[in-house]
Parts: structure tokens; sequence; C-alpha cells
């Protein structure tokens, strides 16, 4: 039995018939096909598939397509501002952040979310906040860095407004 | 010499742009048309005999297109010694092999499938540690093994179970011993871990209506795994492609044939349809490959004045099911396993043993991280019973330039020395800045390393200028995420004198690509950056005489920058590459550079006495440092902060020298404190999710300090040696030898857990 659904991705409404038990991971990749949205374990141990639901990040293995009626969803494709790489997604390339670049999306997400929340993270609110998503290439410390660079871009940014 | 444009400048990496913005495809991601979805059945029992298979459930199921099992694949692989069946041949090894395998319409319906196929077992008598399974009298788990086709360097034995003996023999150990004025004896042990890229392991394939076989699949060896495909199916290997799409890291795990081989059989079976099979993490924890858990035994005998002279080393690797690429860390793991140090009298024995665990097989380091935590532990307990400090006690015995090592080489461009001083002064050894908190005691250790590179080796590349003076890069090095593709293009841009930006690298693919030996062993810099930068310089001598004719001045007067030939003497009498090839060759005119390389004086060790006198292409040297605090109560240990001095030769790109050793710290860091896979008393994994398997996580690192160190190599492209692997060598033994020196308690068994400690605590206060 499939169900009807109206999302919001990316800032376009979208309106799909799908299983209900589809993984809104499964639903993004491979019926929608953005594949920038990584698998890296579907048991919600990693955080490789993190995007935002309604401005929280949110494991999309863990989450039912029958529950996303009305639901606004953000993905890695929709970070960018315009044809411009986002602060974090800039701090980013220029740190080092990413190296396989599997974790990267989710990462970003997850860094997203924080920095929606809280401009100027400590070091250690950075590390609490992506201590659920892993990287295996890093080690962590230009991710960290780049958090840290895109903090202080974003808080510019709102000072010159 | 001129100033270099490029090379050694800390450039952002080329792939970057696309990695953030999720546009990189790796082989997980990949969808082809009319493609069928494939799942495996996995063995439930760790050593037993399939007594019969019923697949007749699974062929009805709706939806399916294929179920096979080892009679309609019956093909048998391996790089040096061909042990491991595609799908298991009438009994099984581990608990995880592949039995039968289902190409459905989707994966939903292969796994329901698969869920159908009933298997009747008759138990056999398993190991699951190498020292019982190599015992006099234990039943062989490969009983044709005497018959299984091997390469010429493999060493048998009479002991059972054992896949290669590895041999070093110099000088007269028990005399060395006998003149010694201190003997020690240790035991330690290493248990297997999992590589754990993020990305789990995945392979598409296909069978054409000429019998060609194409397979995608992010692997570190393309041209190798066509040569063990190629050999396995009986195919030349030009019928047989691979394609790489980008991997979500591998660290030695996506090499040779594992979920290729279940594509490869559903794919003769699908009628020329595309077969994917993704393992999911579970899967990709067993039924792929895991580190080498090792049990290493070191006897050494120092004469009072802590000169080294005789060291006995034994160490059992433990191979798992099948050989994978047991016999190769075994021989080059354990070769430099008694440390980077002057010993007259060396006695090494490796012994690479089949259990039945999970495979293992390549992982970073390659039997070097195993060798370094007995050895470097071993050199400071050494140190404590000679009454000395243990870098005065290195600083006697490190190799120098100029040494003649215990396998007969000689060596020079020896970094090492600067390493030990650097990473020592860094984390302050010898000063005690701060007393230790209530409850927690304050220790710092460090630990070096040396480690070769798989030699001789062969990389090809080919550089493509065209008429818009844009370079393209033809080269077999897989990006794995260390950042290859930047630094060869920092080399091609260097050669040409063209911005980094107008470089590219070609997609890799066996059809089009030159050979290349493999992404492994920290070889491509070395390697790879020499055959590019021949093919770019091979490249400007044409286009240096394409412009001197234009330019109306000899070549050399000509000087390449900017995109641009210009006169050395005046600047302004310049023309573009782009140009040149135009005005020479027409608007489509391109001009080809072609380069390779080979380190020629490199020779394998000898099988008997595991000597050679070039062993290696070039050493990778390293000291890292550590400073914990043992919480007495838990036992837990906190890391205050890690320093890690790396000599790379020349760093073609700091920053991303930088970022492989912090990255090989932090997977060091949860090979010292956290990881190991826990197989139990049956042959099963315990462990094999996130959830369950400790992965080092953003609040696991502390403070890490890296040191670049450049002691050139003259062979390597501007001097540069390796670095993808040392990174995690030597940091457990140097954690090991910061909590020993914080507790004044050895403890041999990895990994470091608070339970461990703990008891190590009460045992050593009872």
């Amino acid at each position: 039995m499939n169900t009807r659904i109206q999302i919001r991705l990316n800032g376009k409404i979208l309106t799909l018939t799908v299983p209900p038990f589809r993984l809104l991971l499964d639903l993004l990749r491979d019926e929608i096909g953005l594949t920038g949205t990584k698998e890296g374990c579907g048991t919600g141990d990693c955080g490789a598939c993190t995007v935002l639901l309604n401005g929280k990040p949110v494991n999309s293995c863990l989450v039912l397509s029958g529950e996303l009626d009305g639901a606004d969803i953000v993905t890695i494709e929709g970070l960018k501002i315009g044809p411009h790489l986002h602060p974090v997604q800039q701090a980013f390339v220029q740190e080092g952040g990413a190296q396989c670049g599997y974790c990267t999306p989710g990462m970003l997400m997850m860094t997203k979310s924080l920095l929606d929340e809280n401009q100027n993270p400590t070091e250690e609110e950075i590390r609490f906040a992506l201590s659920g998503n892993l990287c295996r290439c890093t080690g962590y410390a230009k991710i960290i860095q780049a958090v840290q660079i895109a903090a202080a871009e974003l808080r510019k940014d709102e000072a010159g407004k | 010499m001129e100033e270099l444009a490029v090379v050694g400048k800390s450039v952002t990496r080329i792939d970057a742009e696309e990695k953030v913005t999720g546009q990189t495809v790796y082989g997980y991601d990949l969808v082809l048309p009319g493609m069928l979805y494939g799942k495996a059945l996995f063995s439930t029992r760790p050593h037993a005999i399939i007594k019969r298979i019923n697949t007749e459930k699974a062929k009805n199921y709706p939806g399916v297109h294929a179920v096979i099992t080892g009679a309609d694949a019956p093909w048998i692989h391996g790089e040096t010694i061909k042990d491991t069946p595609f799908l298991a041949q009438g009994k099984v090894r581990y608990v995880g092999e592949p039995i039968a395998a289902v190409a459905a319409v989707d994966e939903d319906t292969a796994q329901a499938a698969v869920a159908l196929i009933e298997v009747e077992y008759e138990d056999l008598p398993a190991y699951f540690s190498p020292e019982e399974a190599s015992k006099p009298g234990a039943r062989a788990i490969h009983e044709d093994y005497p018959k299984y086709h091997k390469a010429d360097f493999i060493v048998t034995s009479p002991l059972p179970n054992v896949c290669e003996h590895f041999k070093l023999r110099t000088g007269d150990v028990e005399q060395g011993l006998r003149k010694s004025d201190l003997v020690l004896e240790q035991r330690y042990r290493v248990p297997a871990i999992q590589h754990a890229a993020m990305e789990p392991h995945s392979a598409h394939a296909m069978v054409d209506d000429s019998g060609k076989l194409t397979v995608w699949v992010p692997n570190d060896a393309p041209f190798r795994v066509r040569t063990e495909t190629a050999e396995a199916l009986g195919l030349p290997p030009e019928k047989i492609r691979y394609i790489n799409p980008y991997q979500g890291g591998g660290f030695g795990s996506k090499g040779g044939l594992k979920v290729e081989r279940i594509a490869i059989a559903l794919a003769y079976h699908t009628k020329g349809r595309p077969v994917r099979v993704k393992f999911n993490r579970q899967e990709t924890f067993v039924s792929t490959s895991t580190r080498h858990g090792a049990i290493v035994r070191i006897k050494s005998g120092v004469k009072s004045d802590g000169t080294l002279v005789a060291r006995e080393i034994t160490i059992y690797w433990d191979a798992g099911a099948y050989s994978e690429k047991s016999a190769t860390v075994c021989i080059r793991g354990s070769l430099p396993s008694p440390g980077p140090y002057r010993i007259p009298h060396v006695k090494v024995d490796g012994y690479a043993v089949y259990t039945n665990k999970p495979v293992a097989g390549a992982f970073r380091g390659y039997g070097i991280p195993q060798a370094a935590w007995a050895c470097e532990q071993h050199m400071d307990d050494l140190a404590k019973r000679l009454h000395m400090d243990p870098l005065e006690f290195r600083l006697k015995n490190i190799f120098v330039d100029g040494d003649i090592t215990y396998w007969g080489e000689e060596l020079h461009n020896v970094g090492l020395k600067e390493t030990l001083l650097r990473a020592t002064e860094a984390i302050g050894w010898g000063k005690t800045e701060k007393l230790d908190p209530k409850g927690f005691k304050i220790g710092k250790g460090f630990a070096c390393i040396s480690k070769p590179t798989r030699t001789p080796t062969t990389s090809n590349a080919s550089v493509l200028v065209d008429g818009q003076g844009k370079v393209t890069i033809l080269a077999g090095t897989v990006e794995i995420g260390q950042g290859c593709s930047t630094m060869l293009s920092q080399v091609a841009a260097e050669e040409l004198g063209v911005p980094i930006e107008n470089t590219r690298m070609h997609p890799l693919d066996t059809d089009v690509i030159p050979f290349d030996s493999s992404t492994t062993s920290s070889r491509s810099t070395f390697h790879m950056g020499n055959a590019v930068r021949h093919a770019a310089i091979h490249a400007r001598e044409q286009l240096a005489q394409m412009a001197s004719g234009i330019l109306q001045a000899p070549e050399e007067h000509l000087r390449f920058s900017d995109g641009k030939v210009f006169l050395k003497k005046d600047p302004h009498h310049a023309i573009t590459l782009g140009e040149v090839i135009r005005t020479q060759l027409g608007p489509d005119g391109v001009v080809r550079g072609n380069g390779s390389y080979t380190y020629e004086l490199g020779k394998d060790v000898d099988p008997q006495t595991g000597h050679s006198d070039h062993a290696s292409a070039f050493y990778m040297y390293a000291t890292q440092a550590a400073e914990v605090a043992v919480d007495e109560e838990t036992g837990r240990v906190r890391l205050l902060r890690v320093v890690a001095a790396h000599d790379v030769g020349k760093a073609i790109n700091p920053l991303n020298c930088v970022a492989q050793v912090e990255g090989g710290l932090a997977m060091g860091i949860g090979a010292a404190l956290h990881e190991e896979l826990v197989v139990d008393n049956q042959g099963r994994v315990r462990n094999p999710s996130f959830l369950d398997y400790h992965l080092v996580t953003s609040l696991d690192v502390p403070e890490m300090k890296t040191i670049i160190v450049e002691c050139p190599a003259p062979d390597g492209p501007y001097g540069a040696k390796g670095l993808g692997e040392p990174g995690l060598a030597p940091t457990p033994a140097a954690i090991g030898n910061a909590v020993a020196n914080a507790l004044g308690i050895r403890i041999y068994d990895l990994p470091l857990t608070p339970e461990r400690v703990y008891w190590a605590i009460q045992a050593a206060t009872d």
C-alpha cells in the first residue's frame, strides 16, 4: 500500500507516492536520485546520512517516508546559497575538512544545524555536536578547525547585515 | 635550483568542492541501466562440511533472476596463494563466508530469497588462535594447501595451518644472547581490528555478449585485481575491465576480490544485465577483511652500556580463514619487526597461520603497527632494567645514515633521529610540568618506527595538454581520500608551468589508463609522482621544441610559467601553451607526454635468510609521543596530547601531509584504547556495528601536533618519500609506554580498555 506525501525538498515542493515504510535515505537516494546523502551503517550509528528535517538534524536511515507529509527537508544538495558555497562548505574546502569525503555531507548538515543554533560554539560544543558523525580519515582536527572558521565567517556576515 | 611554484605549497584539494556539495559518485552511489540487485548467503558455522544446499524455494521466489552456489562459480582466487573460492566449495572455514548468492529485481527481493536457501552443515573442529592452529597435530583447515598454486617466494612449513613462514637469519643469535649482560623475553598480543571505512563495500559487474567482463568497484589496485580475476576465471586480462568510481576510504580493505567476486559470479548468470552487490555495515565488518591479530614473542640481549647485541622474534599472524594478503603482510611486517636499530645478531620467524576467523588482509601499516606495539614497549622495558633513559637508549642504537641493517641494506637519507629528537622535545620528555591530579597518574611515552614500501613496483602515466592549455593526467593511482589527485596535479602543474586549476585527473579505467601496480604501501607519491613528473617533462620538451620555432629562441632560453612559455630574458616575449599547440597542431591538437617509473635496484628479500640489499625503494621514519592521565579508580586512559614527527622526504602538499598524519593518529588512538573485533568461541563476530565497535569520535581525539621532517630521498620526486601508512604505526606503543610511565606497570595486550588497565592496576597492588 503506497501513501501520498507532499514534501518541501531543498526549497522545492514535491508530491510523491511511496510505500510508507520506505526510509527517507532510500527515498532521497533511490527514488529522487539525490545520492549526496550517504549510507554508512543503516542503523543510525554513524551520521553519514544526516539531513535537516524541519530544521533539525536527523539520521535519514531512521526516518520513514510515511511520517514525512508536510515536512521541510534540506540535504547537502540544498546547502549552496545560489551559485555560492555555504560558509561551512567553503571552510571545509579551505581547511582540508574532507578527505575521502564520504562522511562530509552528513558532517556539513550537522555543522549547519549547530551553527544555526549557536554561532559562537566553543571547541567542546563543536566536538559534542559532531560526536555522532563518524569520520575514519581526518582525525576530526581539520573538521573542527573548519567549523570554527565557518562560525567566524557567519558571525561576520551577521554583523555586516 | 629554481624555486618551486606549486610543489611544496598547501594548495586546496582539487576534489574538495565536489565533495562538499555531494556531487562525488562513490561505488555505493552508482546506478547502472537495467541493473539487478545481488545479496549473498553467509556461513553461520566456523568450520563445517556443507552436506547439502537447497536453493529451490529461492529460485521460485517472484522477482528472482538467479540463484547460485559454489557449483555455479567454480573459481578459486588468491593474490599469492590460490586458496579462496568465489563461493564456498563443499566446506566453510569461517562464520561470514559467502556460500550462495541471489540476483533479483530489487534488494529486498534478493534478501528475502536468500533467507529461503537451506544449508545443512556437518561441523568440524575449529581453531580461533594461531598458536593453537599451528601446534603439531592440529587438523588442517585447508586440506589441499600443499596442492594450492603459490607465488615463488612462499615458504611453507611443516607446522599445520601455516600458509607462510618468514625467516630472517643474521649473525648468531644464541651466541649474541650468551654474550649479553642482560636478556629480556616478553610476549605481546594485538587483536584483529576492522578498517571501518565510512563507505561500506560494493561492486557492480556485467558480462557483455562478447564475453567481456566489466566491474565497477572502488578497488585500490585495479590492475592487480584485474590480474587476479583473469587468473581465476582463466581469461586474458584484455577481456576484463575495471572501472573505479570514487572510494569512500579503504585503508587496505578495498583491494583484492571480496564483494567483487559475488558480483562477478552473479553477472555470469544474469544474461548481460549488470548486477550490483552492496555489503551492509555488518557484512563489511565480517566478510571483507580485518587487520591481522598477532602474537609477538620478543627476546633481546643488551650490553650494560645499552648496546643492543641480539634479538629473537617469533610472530604468529592470525590469517583467518583464507590467505588474502597474509603472506606479504607476514614478510613485510616481520622483516623490520626488530625495530629501526643496529643489531648484529637477529633471528625472526614470522608465521601466517590459518584460523577459522574472518579473513585478515592488508591494513594501513601492513604489519608494522603490530610489531611496533611489541618492539617499542620492549625497548622501554630494556631501558628500565638498564637504568637508562629510553631516549638515550634509542639514540645509542637507532638507524643513522650509512648503517647496514640486519637485513643487509645500507641506509641513506635516514630522518629517524630528527623525528625522535623533535617528537620527544615537543612532548617535553624528561620534564615534569605538573603534579598528578588526585586519583590520576600522568605519564609520557614515545615510540619509533621505520617502514619499507613494496619493492620493486612500477607506475606509468601520461599527461595530455590540449589547445586550450588544459592538462589531463592519466594515472592509475586511486583517489582513496589521501589526496593523490591533488598531489599529482601539483607535480604536473609544476613541470608544465600551468595553474593547478588547469589540471584534472582522468577517471580510472583499466581499458584507458596505463598500468600502475597499486595504491598501497604508501608508494604513490614516490612512484606515481615520479611517473607523472617524467610524463609532464616529456610533454614540456615537445612544447619547448614547438615554442622554440615560434619564439625564435633556443629551447634552453625558454621558461614555462602561468600557462605560458616565456623567453627567460624577456618575459614579455611570451605565448600561451594553448597557442603553441593550436599554431603547431591545429585547434584540436593534443601533446601527449609519457612517463614511467620503476625502482630498478629493488629486490625481494631472500626467502631463506630474509636478506636484500635493496628491500625498499625508500623508508618512512617516524616517532610519536603521547601524554596520558590514567584514572586509577576506573582504569580509563585519558589522552592529554599526542605528537607525531614524520620524515616525509619532501612535503609536496604540507597541509595534506598533516591531514594524513592526523587521520593516522586517530586510527592509532582507536587501536590503542578501544578497537577490537571480538570473535566468540563459536567464531561469531560479536560487535559488527558502530554501536558495539567503538570507532574514534570527535570526543576521543586530544590535541594533536604534527611535525614534518624533510630528509630528502634523492630518487623521490623533489625528494619525497611516502606517508600514507605510518601515521598510526607507532601510536599504540607510544600510548602504551606513556601508560607504563604513569603506572609503573606494563600491559602487554591491546586495546588498553578501562577494564584491562583496571585489572592490571589491581594485579600490581595485590
